[in-house]
């Protein structure tokens, strides 16, 4: 929520600012969906808040980046958004019941939101020279972070064994990757801008991309708390909550209230 | 770009329109500052509602105004005078006490006059009251329960509540000096008022909270553009790109 809701103010018409509150709004109740299936096994939502707030608990990586233009919410819809359908869609399939169901809802919503970022890149890739400036520029910036969203390669990945002996995830890393790569290029062919790879190039025998490798020190970097935004997103969620730590205790100390006068 | 209005009716109807993209841009303020992600949906769907029905709004004005200029034009091009928002709604998030009261004060009015202009003569206007007053229901219920849970809850999240209605009742009073448009417009204002009155009395009175004598106060009316000086803080984020690259499409 909150990369996207740096720009929820400033969105530039009436209709990108009510698509970009409803995509946020989206994004917010896929953390309901996502906290609620894991209770089912067991840990409240006031855990997973703490776990989160004590860094015992890890959030996608790709949020730790900023959103410096508004054609990053183009970016962000079109290939973070796009890198997450790809990985979410294998997981409908997954074995858990629970994480299954919400998975194919949220992909139904995840496919609007992909749709609506690569329209922010066609109005801005079509539009005035600094508009396509913005456009190339954020693509430069997110376009290896959000390869670097399907995690570490097969061959350094920590719980693939298992992950995959159970079921819970149904493809690798790499695999996934490559699909949103092949399906990504022609994309951002068709809006004439420049992926920011210089070596890659389609392999005709398999009609794939091969690419550069990926920095992968900087991924660490941003996983283990360094990246540029990892302390102010932490610092804001602290802030929301415990700010508003009083609502809470007054809704509960009114529910309780309710309680004992219909008792 | 000249954006006076001729027509009476559009004249009118820019004060809701306009009311309605301020609170909105208050309460989209709220994304991802609520006190958990229930509320924090909640808060952006009414945001959500009050740009659809300002968006609504706009376009029914450009259509009146025979007009050479868009709704996006009215909200991103126009300056601080030419705005006529309650300044009621342009009031900030203080804290969730704050957004609370502005929404509730902001609610029953809007139940008041879209019920009234739900018998518009004008068929889109009537339409879009009654779409309006389905959305209303919810914002009303929720900031109404919220009323309860904060003046009724602990010490603490009263004299918040009691802190925020002191402030925001400030700007009650230019809301039922209705003029001549809003006479023309609404089918009773003095019934407006009173309900507003009778159910704003009652709701603080249960929920504990003292409704304190405020002064006349020489604040000038919002129908002639006047505001507090939040207004142009907030519309110089909310109209920063359009302003910044007047040649762009988005």
């Amino acid at each position: 929520m909150q990369p996207e809701g740096n720009w929820l103010l400033r969105a530039p018409s009436l209709r990108a600012k009510q698509v970009l509150l409803a995509k946020i709004q989206d994004e917010a109740g896929h953390g309901l969906y996502l906290y609620s299936v894991a209770e089912t096994l067991g840990i409240s939502r006031a855990e997973m808040v703490e776990q989160l707030h004590n860094q015992e608990a890890k959030y996608s990586s790709i949020f730790n980046y900023p959103t410096l233009t508004w054609a990053d919410m183009g970016a962000v819809g079109w290939l973070v958004d796009g890198a997450a359908i790809v990985n979410q869609v294998s997981l409908q399939r997954t074995s858990y019941g629970p994480y299954s169901r919400g998975m194919v809802r949220i992909c139904k919503e995840e496919s609007f939101h992909q749709r609506q970022g690569y329209e922010i890149m066609v109005q801005m890739a079509f539009g005035t020279p600094e508009q396509k400036e913005m456009a190339q520029d954020a693509l430069n910036r997110f376009w290896e972070p959000a390869l670097m969203m399907f995690g570490p390669h097969d061959a350094d990945s920590v719980h693939k064994n298992q992950s995959m002996d159970w079921k819970i995830k149904r493809e690798s890393n790499d695999h996934l990757r490559q699909r949103f790569i092949d399906r990504t290029v022609p994309q951002a062919e068709y809006l004439g801008l420049t992926i920011p790879d210089v070596n890659l190039k389609l392999d005709p025998s398999t009609g794939s991309y091969t690419h550069s490798p990926f920095n992968w020190d900087e991924f660490w970097n941003v996983v283990n708390g360094n990246g540029p935004c990892n302390q102010e997103r932490l610092d804001h969620h602290k802030k929301a909550h415990y700010d508003n730590a009083w609502v809470r205790e007054a809704a509960a100390a009114y529910a309780e209230k309710v309680e004992t006068s219909v008792a | 770009m000249n954006f006076e209005l001729k027509n009476n009716e559009s004249k009118f109807l820019i004060r809701l329109a306009d009311t309605a993209t301020i609170l909105g841009q208050r309460l989209a303020e709220m994304c991802s500052k609520a006190p958990f992600l229930e509320e924090d949906i909640a808060l952006s769907n009414i945001s959500l509602d009050l740009f659809g029905r300002a968006e609504e709004l706009y376009k029914i004005i450009c259509t009146l105004e025979n007009a050479d200029y868009t709704p996006d034009d009215l909200v991103f091009r126009r300056n601080e005078r030419q705005y006529f928002n309650l300044k009621l709604v342009e009031q900030p998030n203080e804290d969730f006490a704050w957004v609370i009261a502005r929404q509730y004060m902001h609610d029953v009015y809007a139940t008041a006059v879209y019920t009234q202009l739900s018998e518009s003569s004008n068929s889109e206007l009537a339409g879009l009251a009654n779409k309006v007053l389905k959305e209303v229901k919810y914002s009303h219920l929720h900031s109404k329960d919220w009323m309860d849970r904060l003046g009724l809850g602990t010490e603490e999240s009263n004299s918040r509540l009691q802190l925020a209605i002191d402030h925001l009742m400030k700007y009650v009073e230019e809301i039922f000096a209705w003029d001549d448009l809003d006479r023309k417009q609404l089918i009773d204002c003095d019934k407006i008022t009173s309900a507003w009155e009778n159910e704003i009395n009652q709701t603080l009175a249960d929920c504990n909270i003292e409704r304190k004598t405020i002064q006349p106060l020489s604040m000038r009316d919002y129908r002639d553009g006047f505001h507090s000086e939040h207004i142009g803080h907030l519309l110089s984020i909310m109209q920063y790109l359009p302003r910044a690259y007047p040649d762009a499409k988005w």
